[in-house]
This record gives structure tokens, sequence and C-alpha cells, in this order.
């Protein structure tokens, strides 16, 4: 191919959704970027000036309360325990869902309700869910599993266990969506092939499904990291905006609260930058070992 | 040539993407002096009436449209924010009266004393007029939001005046027979979770959260004696739920499962609608101290955006003067039993005579103003850990009082920063 | 023979009860949902675990039809959400493709900027946003929301269909060029139809995204016509006095073309590859 003509092509294919991304996310990315040197306050909203790195040394040494590396690590935990848990969920579905078995059709569409499913009135209803007394999970564990009630709401532990509970429920069907199209996509001549080779079931997961799927999955697992690390909605409805006593806070409520609660857009566009560049490193680290920039062949 | 042509089939393609998105353009509309926006955070029924109102202003001002948009108190405060410092937002917010301060400090609402005439000003109750820093920042239509007992007349025939009633009662009225460890029925019910609805008890016990300059004062007796109050309440006589917050004491009473509930004036329309025959009390005296369990009291009413030009905002006066009208206030509280602020309305026999207002008045009267300044944001969020915590057992009342004017302290500062 | 026989019988029946068990747990606050629909005080909780509630009525969906501009929240969101799913796939498809399938100078760096848009917390990015939609003069427009949700949908899209090209073969396109296509041609008569089980979940994604936002929506429609169906559902709603019953049966069927859609598109997550393309 001629090389100026393929370099138009390359340009004309990818320009467009260049373009659309650096006005919605770059623009607002660079201002913040601005904001977080500046002292743009509840006092300063209008006026702001560039002050420099204060609002960074505070977001390091303020002593915040829940201190800001205890609510690091907890997110930490949040994103891995949520999204392990989706895509061993969704994957483990997906499988048993790719087989020839009766009612698939409404296994597979009941099983994506939580994600189809407006978020607020679900959030609402799984932290009712919770409650000690009258609430259901606690309910079938005193009635039919014979175990202690759980004060869910009121210990910091168990509250953020019951906000992973919820995000768990949420997120998985996705997995399994993206799971159940990468499955499809496998020919089923590999397995047959397998067979005669009188491979096991096991082998054949290992062999075959896996290094097939893993094209489409680690892009989804990536992204999914990223958005649980900065998924907002579920921490705040189910443990009421970080209920009890702010213990349930992951980075973003925390921005969130800083932000809107006191009015300090300096110092939560500054923690904003800071939950950037965790995450930057995070992600480039864990694509260098899942090696998912480079092509599959 | 070739190359040409899928250049084109390319650029064909991203066109058709991009002219389908231009056609869209079209419905976006023009700043139009004739359409005033008010943004305000009412309930469902209060906005029925406050629609009725409009159409009927607009039917007598042809050619003006007036829309009124619902958020979410935070939202409504953090949107307005945005849109206000980019030189846009509604012309009217209306709201409780503490989101004058964060709104006078950064300059996005406007000063109202020289658009309205003074004697127009002076027929409404002080109360309903909030002036900060020397000017005058909101008029309210609506004097309250402030919390009530609420009881449930199945079941409590007169509603307790002491603590040592409401203990008595509460005790009566909580059942536990079947030992399923659940209750049948609870004496008394509120969103105990919250700070707002623990003023009560801290006033009543003879605490306050600032003094007159603003300096929070959270490290006091009423603190202390209130906290332990409430924990008594639910540990030793065990009248309250273990657990409560808004939604779960919403659905004890509604359920018939709680005799009394401590919620505020939102509330009452929504148990008329669940079938709960109600009354309505003043909160009681704690006998101790003399002294009533006074709620946060506070007006609510409409500002003006700072970004109003001088030729709208005579039809924004206009709009205002129309919607803070004796006669539209007093359709407002014979539906809603809210209490107005036109001062002439108290002579009203409705007002004067309707049982429900007549308590809502005492309670009003017992009542504490909410404080205005911004300040009062951090007390807020500085009390909510420490409170959370004592209920859940992990500080004492006296710890909680220290470590909640700590936080204050140190959260103002980094507000004012 | 009997033993595999049973054995395969034993797994059957696994498989069933775990999809089972999963399916109820993904189901019951679904449910919850449907019982405050149905309930006529406006209850978000109850003390009681009936899933049809005491006098049920379906006063609130009758009253969502009747006393709410519901359906025009429904068209609005339906046109949003319709052209952004057409923008998304459309530029997620181009783009995948070139990322898949070629080298070029800025490519590892455009697909980590496409990441790294996903990385920043949201709400932080509304003012500037803001700010700048005003600017374009795109407040209050569907321009301005459709070009927003494009580009939030954008990255995710992007990366599943550069994924989903890199295990079709060059091979094909090679054949494909033999047989007298150029570039375009291979890409939009070979790859494409191939690719569309990453088709389906790029709209998909495309098409939740802009279904159910709340917040930028918010801040840039400001005019109660232009008005989603995320902003009319919160509209149910009011500090401490929500419309449970009418918050819950809004709900139920804003979830109704999102799961019609799944079903329908299920059909092409199944095609793929059992064309016989490959076989050829």
């Amino acid at each position: 191919m001629n090389r100026f003509y393929k370099n138009i092509f390359i340009f004309t294919f990818v320009a467009p959704a260049f373009l659309v991304l650096i006005g919605v996310v770059f623009y607002p990315f660079i201002y913040n970027v601005v904001i977080s040197f500046s002292n743009m306050n509840l006092r300063h909203i209008q006026d702001w000036q560039m002050v420099g790195p204060v609002q960074y040394v505070k977001v390091f040494t303020e002593p915040t309360e829940p201190n800001f590396y205890v609510i690091f690590l907890k997110t930490i935990i949040w994103t891995f325990v949520n999204v392990f848990f989706h895509v061993v969920l969704g994957v483990i579905l997906a499988l048993l869902l790719n087989q020839k078995i009766k009612g698939k059709g409404i296994y597979r569409t009941l099983l994506i309700l939580p994600w189809a499913i407006p978020q607020y009135i679900v959030a609402l209803t799984w932290r009712g869910m919770f409650n000690y007394e009258y609430g259901s999970i606690n309910i079938v564990l005193t009635k039919y599993l014979h175990l202690p009630a759980v004060e869910w709401l009121k210990n910091p532990t168990e509250a953020f266990l019951a906000c992973i509970l919820t995000n768990i429920w949420l997120g998985f069907p996705f997995m399994m969506v993206v799971a159940l199209g990468a499955l499809q996509s496998i020919p089923h001549e590999l397995y047959e092939a397998a067979d005669i080779d009188g491979a096991s079931w096991y082998h054949k997961l290992k062999n075959i499904t896996f290094p097939l799927i893993k094209p489409v999955m680690i892009p989804a697992i990536t992204l999914g990291i990223v958005w649980t690390f900065n998924s907002l909605n579920i921490v705040w409805l189910v443990s009421n905006g970080g209920e009890p006593s702010d213990n349930t806070h992951i980075l973003v409520s925390f921005v969130y609260k800083a932000a809107f609660n006191l009015y300090r857009y300096g110092y939560a566009a500054a923690l904003s930058i800071v939950i950037f560049v965790i995450l930057l490193i995070f992600s480039l680290s864990f694509m260098k070992k899942t090696k998912a920039t480079e092509a599959a062949y | 040539m070739k190359i040409i042509r899928h250049l084109l089939s390319i650029i064909h393609l991203s066109s058709i993407i991009l002219l389908s998105l231009v056609l869209f353009l079209s419905c976006s509309r023009r700043i139009d002096l004739n359409r005033i926006v008010i943004w305000h955070q009412m309930r469902v029924d209060e906005r029925v009436i406050l629609e009725g109102q409009m159409k009927k202003y607009m039917e007598l001002h042809p050619g003006i449209h007036l829309e009124a948009i619902y958020k979410e108190t935070e939202e409504l405060r953090s949107g307005f924010i945005i849109a206000a410092i980019a030189g846009q937002g509604p012309d009217l917010v209306y709201g409780p009266s503490d989101q004058i301060g964060p709104f006078q400090v950064m300059n996005i609402i406007k000063p109202m004393e020289n658009i309205f005439s003074e004697a127009w000003i002076d027929s409404f109750n002080p109360k309903g007029v909030t002036w900060y820093k020397g000017h005058l920042y909101q008029i309210a239509d609506k004097l309250g939001n402030h919390l009530t007992l609420v009881f449930n007349k199945n079941l409590l025939q007169k509603a307790p005046e002491t603590d040592i009633e409401l203990i008595e009662i509460g005790k009566r009225l909580t059942v536990y027979s079947n030992g399923d460890g659940r209750f049948e029925q609870y004496g008394l019910v509120w969103n105990y979770t919250e700070p707002f609805f623990f003023i009560p008890f801290m006033t009543g016990f003879g605490g306050w959260v600032m003094d007159d300059d603003g300096k929070p004062t959270l490290d006091n007796r009423g603190v202390v004696d209130g906290l332990n109050f409430i924990k008594e309440l639910r540990d030793i006589y065990k009248i309250i739920p273990r657990e409560a917050d808004y939604n779960i004491a919403d659905a004890l009473f509604k359920d018939g499962k709680a005799a009394m509930i401590i919620n505020g004036d939102w509330s009452w329309a929504g148990y008329k609608k669940a079938g709960i025959d109600i009354g309505i009390a003043p909160l009681p005296k704690i006998v101790k101290t003399g002294l009533w369990c006074a709620p946060m009291v506070s007006p609510k009413g409409y500002s003006i955006n700072v970004n109003v030009s001088k030729e709208k905002e005579k039809i924004v006066v206009d709009v205002l003067r129309y919607l803070l009208a004796p006669e539209n206030q007093l359709e407002t509280a014979k539906q809603l039993n809210t209490m107005p602020t036109w001062r002439a309305l108290y002579d009203d026999p409705f007002i004067k005579n309707d049982e429900i207002l007549k308590n809502s008045q005492i309670q009003i009267d017992r009542g504490r103003p909410m404080p205005v300044v911004p300040e009062l944001r951090a007390i807020w969020d500085a009390m909510r850990p420490s409170y959370q915590a004592v209920l859940g057992g992990v500080k004492t009342p006296e710890q909680a009082a220290k470590n909640m004017q700590s936080l204050a302290l140190r959260k103002i500062a980094e507000m004012n920063e | 023979m009997t033993s595999s026989k049973n054995k395969k019988i034993i797994l059957r029946i696994l498989t069933h009860l775990v999809l089972v068990i999963f399916t109820l747990i993904a189901i019951y606050p679904v449910l919850q949902v449907v019982t405050i629909s149905l309930r006529p005080s406006d209850k978000l909780l109850s003390t009681s675990l009936e899933i049809i509630p005491q006098n049920a009525t379906l006063k609130s969906y009758v009253s969502l039809f009747t006393d709410q501009p519901f359906l025009l929240w429904v068209r609005n969101s339906a046109l949003i959400s319709l052209t952004v799913t057409l923008t998304g796939v459309a530029l997620a498809a181009m783009s995948g493709y070139a990322f898949s399938r070629f080298n070029f100078i800025g490519k590892k760096v455009g697909l980590l900027g496409l990441l790294v848009t996903q990385m920043f917390p949201a709400t932080m990015l509304l003012l500037p946003l803001y700010l700048m939609l005003i600017y374009l003069g795109l407040i209050n427009s569907y321009l301005g929301i459709i070009i927003t949700y494009s580009a939030t949908a954008l990255p995710f899209c992007i990366w599943t269909m550069k994924g989903y090209y890199d295990t079709i073969p060059i091979s094909l396109e090679e054949a494909a060029r033999i047989d007298g296509c150029n570039q375009f041609q291979a890409f939009y008569k070979v790859i494409l139809p191939l690719a569309s089980p990453a088709l389906v979940i790029t709209g998909l994604f495309s098409f939740m995204t802009a279904w159910s936002e709340y917040i930028v929506a918010a801040q840039i429609l400001q005019d109660t016509q232009l008005w989603t169906l995320p902003l009319g559902l919160k509209s149910f709603e009011a500090n401490m006095s929500t419309e449970w019953g009418l918050y819950g049966a809004a709900s139920l069927i804003v979830m109704i073309p999102v799961v019609a859609l799944f079903i329908i598109l299920s059909k092409w997550l199944v095609s793929g590859l059992t064309l016989g393309s490959v076989k050829g």
C-alpha cells in the first residue's frame, strides 16, 4: 500500500474519535491541573490565584479524618475485591450459559437485570436489605441459616462489606456479557479438534478458552479496575455518604465531599490529580504484565 | 483517482455522523428575557401548588414564561455555584436560608433591599426575611422546616410533654412479645444517625452549635447529656430501634409499627397518605434542665441570581411579588399546613385555629433559627463522625464532644484558608 | 457408558442449580423495586417481606403515563441514546481498526490516552466541561450532551473493538485484497461483519451510558422540554419525601428497552464467526 495513502487512512479512522475526546475530556483535565495549583475555594471562587503546589502538600500531610493513606488502602481493597468477583462470576456464568442448556435465554436475560436497572433506587433498596432488624439479609441469616444477625450498617468493616456486596451484584452482568461475546466467537472446530486429541475439560479451558477470550477480557478488566476505583454512586448511597463516622470512604467519595461539602475546589482538584497518577502508574504496570497494548498475533 | 474515491467514501461516512449531530443544534434555545427560571428543592405537594400559581401568573401576563425546576438540595447548591460562576443559571433560587451564607461569600446572589420597597419588605415577619452582612438576600414564603413530634392517634391519645412522660409512654407502647429478635412495635422512632435530628436534644440539655461570631461551641454539656439521653432511650429503656436511618424510621411509622416519630413538617402529608391518623405536638421538655427540646427553624424562600440583568430584574421582581403575595401564601398554608411569612395573615381565622398549625407555631416559637453562615456546613461535617461513633459504642459522649469541637475548628480553618 | 451418562446428568443439574441461585440473587433486589412500585403509600422500605404488598395497586404506572410527561422523556432519551450509539459504534469501529491493523507514530500513546481519560474522577470534570460548552454555545442542547456521552463511551468501545479485531486473522483481509478489494472495502465488507459480537457489546455499552446518565445531563439540559429519562426520574425525588411509587415504576420501565435490546442483540452475539467465513 502507498505510504501516503496509508497515513491518510489511519488519520481519517482515528481522528474523529480523538477530536471528540480532546474536547470533552482533555480540556477539562488541563483545567483541573491548573486549578490544582490554585487557591480556588469558598473565599476565592471567582478571584482564585496560582499558589503553587500547596494543595498537593495538603493532600499528603493534612491530618484529615479519615487519613488519606487509610482511604487509599480501602480503595485498593475495594477495587480488587470487586473486580475479582466481577470477572470470576462473569466468566463462570458466561461459561455455563455458553453450553446447550434449557432456558438459556431466560437465564441470560434475568442475569443482566442488575446492569439494566437504574442504580439509585436499587442501591437504596440494598441499604434497606442490610437493616439490622427488618432487612432481608439478616432475616435469611437468622431464620434459614441459623447464624447470628449482623449489624451491617453500624460497624465500619461490615458497612464497607455491604458496599462491596452491592457493587459486586451490580457489576458482574457487565463482565458476563463481555465474556459471553468473547466465548461465542471461539470456533467450535477448535474444541472438536481438542476432543479428538482426548483433551480434558480443564485442558480445553486452559489452552483454548482462556487464551482466546483474553484479548477481549484484558481491556475490560483494565477499564473495570479504573471504573471501580472511581465509582462514586454505590459507596455514597449504600453507606449514606460515608457512614458510620466517615469510615466507608474511598478516594472519590472523599474528593466529592471535599469539593462540594466544604467548597475546597483547589484541594479537590489536587486530590483528583493524585488519584489520576496512582491509576496511571497502576494501569501501566498492569498492561505491561498482560501486554494488552500489543496485538495478540 | 482510486485514492480520491476511497477518501471520499471515508469522508462521506464521517460527515454523515457529524451532520446528524449538527441537526440537533436547532434544538438549542437562546436566552430569553421573558423566560424566568426558578430552581427549587420543594417536595412534590409544594411543587404542585407552585406550578398552579405560576400558571395563573402566565395567564395574567401573556408572553412571559415561568419554569420551575426541581433539584435535590445539595445538587441545587453545587449546580447553582457552577452555573452562576459561568455567568448563567436560573433567575431565582429557592431553598432554606442556610444556603445564603456560601452564596453570599461567593458573590452569586443579589442584595434585594434596594430592589423592593421598604414598606413591602416590612409586611413580612422579620424571621422570614434573611439579612446577612448588612444586605437582604432572601425573602421566604414559608417558616419552619422544623422537627416536631408526630404521633399515631390510633396508638396514643395525648403526646408526652416531658422527657419522663416520653419514656413512660414509650415503654408502654414498645411491644416485644414473640422473641424472634424483631420488635412488633416501637414507642419512638426517628432518623437518629443524622446530626440535624440531634439538635433538639442538644438544645434540650442546654447546648448550641455556635456562638454569635460563628465559632463552634460543640464541646458543651448539651452535647454530652443529649448523647447520653439517646443512648439511654436505646440501651436502657429500649423504646427506640437499635438502628434507624430516615427510611427505616419512615417505614416503621407508616406501617403503624411506631407510636411516635420525630420528623419535619415535610413528612406530614406522606403520613396522611399512608393512612395514619396523625397528631402533631411540640417536642417534650427536659425536666432536669427545664428547657424545651428546640429544633432548628429556618425560613425557605427566594434569592435572585447575580447574573440577572437590570432589564430582566423588573420581570423577576414582579414574579417574586406575585409568588410571595398573601393570597398565594394563604393557599399554600391551607393545603400544606405551612406557616406563612406575611404578617397580616397571622390574623386569618384559618391560621389562628388550625390544630396542626397551632402546634407547629408553638414549636417554631420554641425553636432556634438556623445559622446562615457557611461555617454551619463544617459543623455538620464535624458532628457526624463522632456522633455516629458514640451510637456505635466506639466513643464516650465526652470524647465525642471534644472531637466534634476540634474537628469543627479545623474544618472551618480548611474552608476559609 | 452409564457412569458417563450419569455424570453428564449430574453436571447438567449442577449447572442449573448454580444458574438458578445466581438468577435469584440477581432478581431479588429488582423484585423489591417491583414491590415499591405497587405500594399504595410512598414507602421505600417496609417491615414486611412480601413481594406483592397489601392493597397492591397499579396507580403509579397509570399516573406515570397520564400525569407525567413520561413519554416526552422516553422520546428525548431514545433520540439521544440512539444517536450516541450510532456515533459511538461508528467512531469506535473505525479507530479500533486502525489501532489493531497498523503501526503508526503515537499508537501506544493513543491507546494509553484512551485509558487515561477514564482515570479522572468524573465529578471534577463537570465545571470545566460546563464552561467549555457555554463557550461553544452548546449548553441546553442535544448536541452538547451527545458529544459528551459519545466521548464517555468511546474509550471502552475502541478498546473492545481493537481487542476483537486482534483475534481476526490478517490473512482474511489479505485474501480479500487479492480478490480485488481495497483496504476500506476489506474492512467494511470482510472484517466488520466478523466483528459483530464486539460491535454488539460496543453498541450496548454506548446505549447504556447515554440511557442512564444523570449528573452531566442535569447540568447541561436545563429546559424541561429537553429532559431525559434519568432527569425525569430524579424529579420524583425530594429531600426526604420522594415519590417512591412513581420512582419504582419508572425505574422498571426504564429497564425494559435495555433488556429488550439485549435479547435482540444476543442473536448477533451468537453469530460471530459461525457464519462460515473461517471455514472457507
